[in-house]
């Protein structure tokens, strides 16, 4: 500290006034910067929500979840029922890798595989998704023929969630206490045994939050479906390959940049649906069942 | 742990698992089952798109059981996913290259209507005013050498106007664009030196000019003019109602012939009527800077870019069939439907030529 | 034994997906990289060639004739919106942590740092259509104006406002999107400081801001660095938002932090279909070669973020302050 400020401490006398004055209004206005900060990011937040749910409510009718989008309006029924097949597949296809990826990373962390994984899923999230979109384009769109589909853009999706799955499993395992587990041993309890009827079903909550978490990424995704799924005016069809698919996030970014009115109704109520989808999911895992962190 | 707690867990467990079952047998079994009805992907230029989205309701009304997709991407990706076989109708303002022709066999051009472009700008207070503009200023504005409004040029061009002192902010597409194709062959037929620099095509490498936009798509361009005063944009002419709503300008255009004129029916019909004769039976001609004291400039046929070897015939007849009423006078090519998005009709000479090439679908 | 194997296999799937990955982009790009070599860095022009023309060949490969592909000024538009991003963030978000951490009293810190983290849930897309519809307006007509006026003497602050599409309007989107990052790692670690350190600081006299700013803040200066570099990461692939608000730049930098830009990411977006339409294919695969280069920046900065944040779970068990 510098020499002028060490006085008051050492000599505990009165402390000089004016620069006991100084070091109160310094502190004064660091809290009032650093309040203003945090205001500046609520009122943004507030801002943004505000945009999403005035012109968003303005579109909601029930034509938006009866019909499907027809040319530059109609209905947005077809990007709903995309958007839940899509992430669904990608769940589907995630979850089971991601928990067993999770689980072998926190089970077994000796010997040189665990890390191996764990510092790869940390990579893995670093990849930008626009990148994942571009090569499931060129592998499963073109060379291996499946047009936009369903399974592309599931598959593409999964491999960004499987990362996070990976590492929310992994922390939600770590919280279990090991006396759990060595009085499963004890009892007699095979390695599958443990993990599967005491260590999961006990972090179950944490996982949950993982795969809700999950999820809300996936309803967000526009980049990798753009090339993977396409876009359909129509329901789906069943088809996993060789059928592209709606989804909402489509219906935000090609809408809002038409010139008609009715596009733009679209666009908005969109983004609401996906907007309150993603905020539900967050509350609902922060809230419900990750009661445990601070 | 309590009994209860462990029951409870338990009861979770298995809920979730059973509905974590239940629900991928549904998926899957659905997958599995469902029936799939000819669906067409129709994907490509954002100038055609509007009419198709005229066209495809009307034409799905009367075909039960068809389902037409249409997407307005950009004449680049309709061509590519043409090609690629992704999209069944590829919709574009530009004809393949010869590369192109080369490189992928079977592919058909297949006018379905002529369409026009328009320049237009936002000049504050003078956009009722139409502006005259030349190929060769249009080409200097986009090549960064005229910057300012009351540019010399500019203001011989237009001696009443009242221009102002301000920055150019010229926008192209940033996407694969038909409109860009046409618009820069305008610059090339107009002007040389931009022919030797620059060029043509559905994607050009935009000269640098500071403070110069992209924008994607035709929407894309009209929201860039309507938020930025005294940028001007090429625009497809069924964005017309757009334009006039946001209160851009158009500009008048000077043709082969020194004159200046705007683009209307009778100018692009007298463009048509120029250069039509000349077209190939493959169909791939530029009708740009036509010959004849009223033809508008900027005029072009609109492509549906089509693979002749379709993977099934269900899939063939479906595209076969709607191409075909397309461009009927009596079906897609009637007033009805044009006069809404300011297209021309097919000369009757073109419209049995594009005949002649949908018949060989199959 | 071989349940432990079976879910080493299963897990397998994360790697996996990362090696197919880049090695995919690797090979495909490949006559790529070698054509345009180390120039593709340094140009700064990005040019698909006359794709109505027929195709020549140059140096044993065949493009179309006038093909160049240089992305310099993909590289300084990526790279200027982060930095801006970050030089935004990371006040505010050690501000906004700090004032959390400290000011906010339980229940109410709670509530607030999770209003606050959303920010991070909102998708990328809605965050690119609050810029467009509502940022870029407020700040093409009001703000830059405004800020050209009163700040324009410094350099890069001057010249013509624009449209509100461009750098700035990009690194304060890119910044509302990586804050939370930085908001929440550092926040959790103040909080977690013992109140030892606390308690030692105040009885020397230290007024509570004191504490904070002196004392625990610089002993997690590492922390700092390390979400700073997450935030890094995360802003470099931002790719939805970015394309709607840079104003999609095309071979020129920017002279002023109004100007528009293009990034990596956007224009891997806004250039595919016109990449597909180049016969030779050399487009689409300097195309894959950009993302090639970003996803190796991106690994390397993420690489070098979680090695810093591991030394600092090791270090935390030992004492915290000085």
């Amino acid at each position: 500290m510098p020499a002028d400020q060490a006085i008051p401490v050492i000599t505990m006398a009165a402390p000089s006034g004016s620069r006991l004055l100084r070091r109160r209004i310094t502190s004064i206005a660091g809290w009032a910067l650093t309040g203003s900060a945090l205001a500046l990011l609520s009122s943004a937040m507030i801002w943004i929500l505000a945009m999403v749910f005035v012109r968003g409510v303005g579109a909601i009718s029930i034509d938006l979840f009866t019909t499907v989008t027809q040319g530059n309006g109609g209905g947005l029924l077809n990007a709903i029922e995309g958007t839940v097949v899509l992430s669904f597949g990608a769940l589907l296809l995630a979850v089971p890798f991601g928990l067993a990826a999770g689980t072998y990373v926190s089970e077994y962390p000796h010997g040189y595989w665990a890390p191996t994984v764990r510092f790869l899923a940390d990579i893995l999230v670093g990849v930008p998704s626009i990148v994942l979109g571009y090569v499931g384009y060129v592998t499963m769109v073109d060379w291996l023929g499946w047009n936009f589909s369903v399974a592309a853009g599931s598959i593409t999706v999964a491999v960004i969630c499987l990362p996070y799955i990976c590492r929310t499993t992994e922390l939600a395992l770590q919280q279990v206490p090991g006396s759990l587990r060595e009085a499963a041993f004890a009892l007699g309890a095979s390695e599958a045994r443990v993990i599967f009827s005491i260590c999961l079903p006990a972090a179950l909550p944490a996982v949950l939050t993982g795969i809700l978490l999950a999820l809300a990424i996936s309803v967000g995704e526009t980049a990798p479906l753009l090339y993977t799924a396409g876009w359909s005016s129509y329901m789906w069809n069943g088809q996993l390959t060789h059928s592209p698919i709606g989804y909402l996030t489509y219906a935000i970014w090609t809408f809002i940049n038409e010139p008609f009115e009715t596009a733009h109704r679209l666009a908005y109520a969109a983004a609401l649906l996906v907007t309150t989808f993603v905020l539900i999911v967050h509350v609902v895992s922060r809230f419900v069942f990750d009661r445990h962190r601070q | 742990m309590s009994d209860k707690g462990s029951y409870s867990r338990k009861a979770t467990r298995r809920l979730v698992l059973g509905a974590a079952l239940g629900a991928t047998l549904a998926y899957g079994g659905f997958a599995i089952a469902a029936d799939a009805p000819p669906h067409l992907l129709e994907t490509g230029s954002t100038l055609l798109y509007p009419l198709f989205n005229l066209w495809v309701p009307d034409y799905t009304k009367a075909h039960a059981g068809l389902e037409i997709t249409t997407q307005g991407t950009g004449s680049g990706t309709g061509i590519s996913e043409a090609i690629s076989g992704i999209a069944q109708i590829g919709a574009s303002d530009a004809y393949m290259s010869e590369a192109q022709m080369k490189k992928t066999e079977g592919m058909l051009n297949v006018p379905l209507a002529i369409s026009s472009q328009m320049i237009n700008y936002n000049l504050p207070g003078l956009n009722d005013k139409n502006l005259k503009l030349s190929g060769p200023v249009l080409a200097d504005i986009y090549g960064g050498k005229i910057t300012m409004w009351d540019d010399a040029q500019l203001k011989a061009m237009n001696p009443d106007v009242d221009l102002p002192h301000q920055t150019i902010i010229p926008v192209h597409r940033t996407d694969g664009s038909g409109d860009t194709f046409i618009f820069s062959q305008y610059l090339s037929s107009s002007t040389p030196s931009w022919s030797s620099s620059v060029g043509f095509g559905t994607t050009i490498s935009w000269p640098a000019v500071q403070g110069g936009l992209g924008a994607e798509g035709n929407p894309g361009m009209v929201n860039a003019a309507k938020g930025n005063p005294y940028s001007i944009v090429y625009i497809g002419i069924s964005f017309k109602n757009a334009t006039s709503a946001a209160g851009l300008g158009e500009a008048m255009l000077q043709n082969k012939a020194g004159k200046f004129v705007l683009s209307s029916k009778e100018t692009v019909s007298a463009a048509v009527a120029a250069t039509a004769d000349k077209t190939p039976t493959d169909e791939r001609l530029s009708l740009i800077f036509a010959d004849g004291d009223n033809s508008y400039p900027i005029i072009n046929f609109e492509y549906a870019i089509v693979k002749q070897q379709q993977p099934s015939p269900d899939m063939a007849a479906a595209v076969r069939e709607f191409l075909e009423w397309a461009i009927k006078p009596d079906g897609g090519n009637s007033a009805q439907y044009l006069d809404q998005v300011g297209f021309v009709p097919l000369p009757p000479a073109i419209a049995k030529l594009s005949a002649t090439q949908l018949a060989s679908i199959k | 034994m071989r349940f432990k194997t079976g879910l080493a296999v299963a897990a397998g799937a994360l790697p996996a997906s990362l090696v197919l990955i880049i090695l995919f982009l690797t090979i495909y790009a490949w006559p790529a990289i070698l054509f345009n070599g180390f120039q593709f860095v340094t140009s700064n022009t990005w040019n698909l060639g006359n794709l109505y023309s027929d195709p020549v060949m140059v140096n044993g490969v065949q493009i179309s004739p006038g093909a160049h592909y240089g992305i310099l000024f993909l590289i300084v538009g990526t790279l200027l919106s982060t930095i801006i991003a970050l030089l935004i963030a990371v006040p505010v978000g050690v501000g906004a942590a700090v004032f959390l951490a400290e000011a906010v009293p339980g229940r109410l810190r709670l509530a607030l740092s999770f209003f606050v983290e959303l920010l991070a849930a909102v998708p990328s897309v809605v965050f690119g259509l609050w810029g467009y519809v509502v940022v870029i307006p407020f700040l093409g007509h009001y703000l830059f104006p405004f800020m050209i006026s009163v700040l324009g003497f410094l350099p890069f602050f001057g010249g013509p406002p624009g449209s509100g599409y461009g750098l700035l309007t990009s690194g304060v989107v890119l910044s509302l999107m990586i804050v939370p990052l930085i908001v929440a790692t550092l926040r959790d670690a103040l909080v977690s400081q013992p109140a030892e350190a606390r308690e030692a600081v105040t009885a020397l006299g230290a007024t509570k801001f004191e504490v904070v700013w002196k004392v625990l803040l610089p002993s997690q200066s590492r922390v700092l660095i390390g979400a700073s570099i997450l935030a890094l990461g995360r802003a470099l692939g931002e790719t939805m938002a970015v394309l709607m608000v840079s104003g999609n730049a095309l071979n020129y930098l920017p002279g002023n932090i109004y100007t528009p830009i293009s990034t990596m990411a956007a224009f891997i977006v806004s250039q595919l279909d016109s990449a597909l339409q180049d016969p030779t294919d050399m487009a689409v695969k300097s195309l894959a070669e950009i993302a090639l280069i970003l996803s190796l920046i991106s690994l390397i900065i993420n690489f070098l973020a979680r090695i810093l944040l591991s030394f600092e779970k090791q270090g935390a068990r030992r004492a915290t302050f000085a």
